[in-house]
C-alpha cells in the first residue's frame, strides 16, 4: 500500500506527539488553584499547661499536629507575614522558641528574660520584641540570627506590646498601671499613660489605633497614636483578656473582646467616640485568647477552662465548631 | 494485697527465663534513663577557677556560692557569676575558651539552640568588663550587653559595659560580629567600637589594645 503521508510528515507528527507525551509526564496538571485569599487560614494555639502550640486546619478545623516547643509554660504566638515562622514566648522557661510552619517543627530556642510574657513582631518582621515580666525589660530578638541585639528597661512588670501603623512608637503595658510610648528609633520611652489595674493586651486596631485591656479591671481603652493620649475607657465585663476585629455583614468594624469572668465574647462597636456593646456571644469556659480570620469573618476563641477552641462565624454571632485542644490554650493566631 | 501478690508471682514461674531476663534488662535500662534525663536538668557549662577577692556565683535557684583564690567551682547553665571591687575571676568554657571576669562586674550564663546548629554559649554582661579568648575556629559564643551583642569568631576581645548600657569593644586579635538593634559592623584586630542605645556600632578606629587589657595580666598571666 502507498503510505498516505511522507515520510518526513510521519515523523514531524510522531516528534509531536512524543513531545506531549513527554510533557504531560514532566509535569502532570495541577490542582486549580483557589483565588487568592481563599486559602483556609491554619489556626495556632499556644497551650501553657501543655508546653505545646496546636495546629488546627482553618478549612476542616481539625487539628493537623501538637508541635513540642521544648520549653515550658507556653503563653504568646506570633507569626510571620509569610506565615513561615511562629514564633511562641515560655513564660516559665523565660524562652522564646521558633516554630518552622512547613516542617512544624521547633527550630531554635532563646532566652529572653525571666517570665517572658508575649512577643510581638515589628512591621517589618525583622525583630521580635518580648516582654519578660520579671526581667522588667523587653529584649529586642533578630528574627533571622536569632541574636538578642538588646534590651530596653521598661519599668515594673511589662505584660503586652503592639506597634504604631507606620512603626514609629512601640506600646508597651506594664504592672504599674501605664502603657510606655517607645520611640522606635532610639529605644527611648518618651511618654507612659495611665491607663487601668493590671493592663495586658495590646493590638493595633483596623482604625490605626492602640487598642488594649485592663485585665484588672473591667474596661478596654483606646490610645491615638497621633496625640499619644489615650482617648477613650468602656467598661465591658470582669476580667476582659483580648481583642479581635471584625464585621457582622454590613456593621463593622467591632471590636471582638474575649471577657473571662462572663464566658462571653463581648462585641463592642471599634468607634472610639462612640464605644458601645452591640451584642453578647456566649462561648466556652475562660475564654482568652482570639483571632479573627484576615477578613473578619470568623473569630477563633480559645479557652483556658474548657481546653477548647470556638470558632463563631461573626455573620450569625454564633460557634459553628469546637476543637479540642490542649491543656490551657491562652493564646490563637492565625495566617494571614 | 499479699495474697494477690504470692499469685501474681506463682504465675510468673511458668514464664520462659528469658521474659524475665528481659524484664531486668528494661527496668536497668530505664533506671540509667532516667537518670540521664535527671542530669539534663542542670547542664554543666565551664569552671571558674583563679579568683581573686569576692567572686561570687548565684545558682538558677538562687543558692548564693563563693569562690576562693586558686580554687575553682562548676559552673551550670542559668549561673549569675558577680565580682565585687577589686575581685577578678578566670573562666575556662569548653573547646579552649578563656573568659577572664573584672573587678565590678555582673553577667549570666545562657545559651541559644538551634536545630541547625546545636548550642551557642550566651554571657548576658549586665555590667562590668570582660575578656575573652578563643582557640582556633568559630565557637559557638556570644556576649550580649544591654545595647549590643558580640557574637565570636576565632578571636581574643574585651568588652565594656556602662552603668547605661554603653559598650566599648576592644578586639585583640581576630574578627568579632559587633552588632546593636540599628546594625552589625565586623570589628577587627587592634580596633574599637561603641554601641549605645538608639544607634548603630561605631566605625572601628585604632586602639592600643595591650592598655585595654593590661587588667587580666594578674589572672591569666602578663599581657604578651
Amino acid at each position: 500500500m502507498k503510505p498516505v503521508m511522507s515520510c518526513s510528515g510521519q515523523v514531524l507528527i510522531r516528534f509531536a506527539f512524543a513531545t506531549i507525551v513527554f510533557q504531560g509526564c514532566a509535569s502532570p496538571p495541577e490542582e486549580p488553584q483557589l483565588p487568592l485569599g481563599l486559602d483556609p487560614p491554619r489556626i495556632y494555639i499556644a497551650n501553657e499547661s501543655s508546653n505545646s502550640v496546636s495546629v488546627v486546619d482553618g478549612g476542616t478545623y481539625k487539628v493537623q499536629r501538637e508541635v513540642d516547643v521544648f520549653n515550658h509554660g507556653t503563653h504568646d504566638l506570633a507569626i510571620t507575614r509569610d506565615g513561615k515562622q511562629l514564633f511562641a514566648t515560655n513564660l516559665a522557661s523565660g524562652r522564646v522558641s521558633v516554630i518552622d510552619t512547613e516542617t512544624l517543627q521547633t527550630i531554635a530556642s532563646i532566652y529572653t528574660g525571666k517570665r517572658c510574657h508575649v512577643v510581638t513582631l515589628t512591621n517589618d518582621n525583622r525583630q521580635a520584641w518580648v516582654a519578660n515580666i520579671e526581667d522588667d525589660t523587653i529584649s529586642i530578638l533578630d528574627t533571622k540570627l536569632y541574636r538578642i541585639l538588646g534590651s530596653i528597661p521598661i519599668g515594673k512588670g511589662p505584660m503586652g506590646i503592639a506597634f504604631s501603623r507606620d512603626g514609629r512608637y512601640g506600646y508597651v503595658s506594664s504592672q504599674d498601671k501605664t502603657v510606655s510610648v517607645v520611640d522606635t528609633s532610639s529605644h527611648m520611652i518618651i511618654k507612659k499613660l495611665p491607663v487601668g489595674s493590671n493592663p495586658h493586651f495590646l493590638i493595633l486596631g483596623l482604625d490605626g489605633r492602640i487598642w488594649g485591656t485592663n485585665t484588672g479591671e473591667s474596661s478596654i481603652f483606646v490610645i491615638d497614636p497621633a496625640t499619644q493620649e489615650v482617648m477613650s475607657t468602656f467598661e465591658v465585663g470582669p476580667a476582659p483578656q483580648q481583642i479581635a476585629f471584625g464585621y457582622k455583614g454590613t456593621v463593622g468594624p467591632n471590636a471582638y473582646v474575649t471577657v473571662t469572668g462572663l464566658n462571653k465574647v463581648v462585641v463592642v462597636k471599634a468607634d472610639p467616640s462612640d464605644l458601645r456593646i452591640l451584642e453578647q456571644i456566649d462561648v466556652g469556659t475562660g475564654p482568652n485568647g482570639i483571632w479573627s480570620n484576615p477578613v473578619g469573618t470568623r473569630l477563633y476563641v480559645g479557652h483556658t477552662g474548657s481546653n477548647d477552641l470556638h470558632v463563631i462565624d461573626s455573620g450569625t454571632s454564633k460557634v459553628i465548631a469546637k476543637v479540642d485542644v490542649g491543656r490551657k490554650p491562652i493564646r490563637v493566631v492565625a495566617s494571614r | 494485697m499479699h495474697v494477690d501478690m504470692n499469685r501474681r508471682w506463682q504465675g510468673m514461674k511458668g514464664w520462659p527465663g528469658w521474659v524475665t531476663v528481659v524484664g531486668i534488662f528494661g527496668v536497668a535500662v530505664s533506671n540509667v534513663w532516667c537518670a540521664d534525663l535527671a542530669q539534663a536538668g542542670t547542664v554543666q557549662v565551664g569552671l571558674a577557677t583563679n579568683a581573686v577577692g569576692k567572686f561570687a556565683v548565684v545558682r538558677a535557684d538562687g543558692i548564693e556560692e563563693r569562690l576562693d583564690g586558686r580554687g575553682t567551682l562548676l559552673l551550670y547553665e542559668g549561673d549569675l557569676i558577680k565580682t565585687e571591687a577589686a575581685s577578678q575571676g578566670l573562666i575556662e568554657l569548653p573547646g579552649g575558651i578563656q573568659v577572664a571576669v573584672n573587678e565590678n562586674t555582673v553577667f549570666t550564663i545562657l545559651s541559644r539552640w538551634e536545630q541547625a546548629k546545636g548550642i551557642t554559649r550566651i554571657l548576658r554582661l549586665k555590667s562590668g568588663e570582660l575578656w575573652v579568648k578563643t582557640g582556633e575556629g568559630p565557637k559557638p559564643l556570644e556576649v550580649e550587653t544591654p545595647v549590643a551583642t558580640a557574637a565570636v569568631r576565632e578571636t581574643e576581645f574585651d568588652i565594656k559595659v556602662q552603668s547605661d548600657g554603653e559598650t566599648t569593644l576592644t578586639v585583640v586579635q581576630g574578627i568579632v560580629e559587633f552588632g546593636t538593634a540599628f546594625g552589625t559592623c565586623p570589628i577587627r584586630t587592634s580596633t574599637i567600637s561603641y554601641g549605645k542605645r538608639g544607634k548603630k556600632c561605631t566605625k572601628p578606629a585604632p586602639t592600643d589594645v595591650r592598655q585595654a587589657i593590661s587588667w587580666t595580666s594578674a589572672i591569666v598571666g602578663p599581657v604578651k
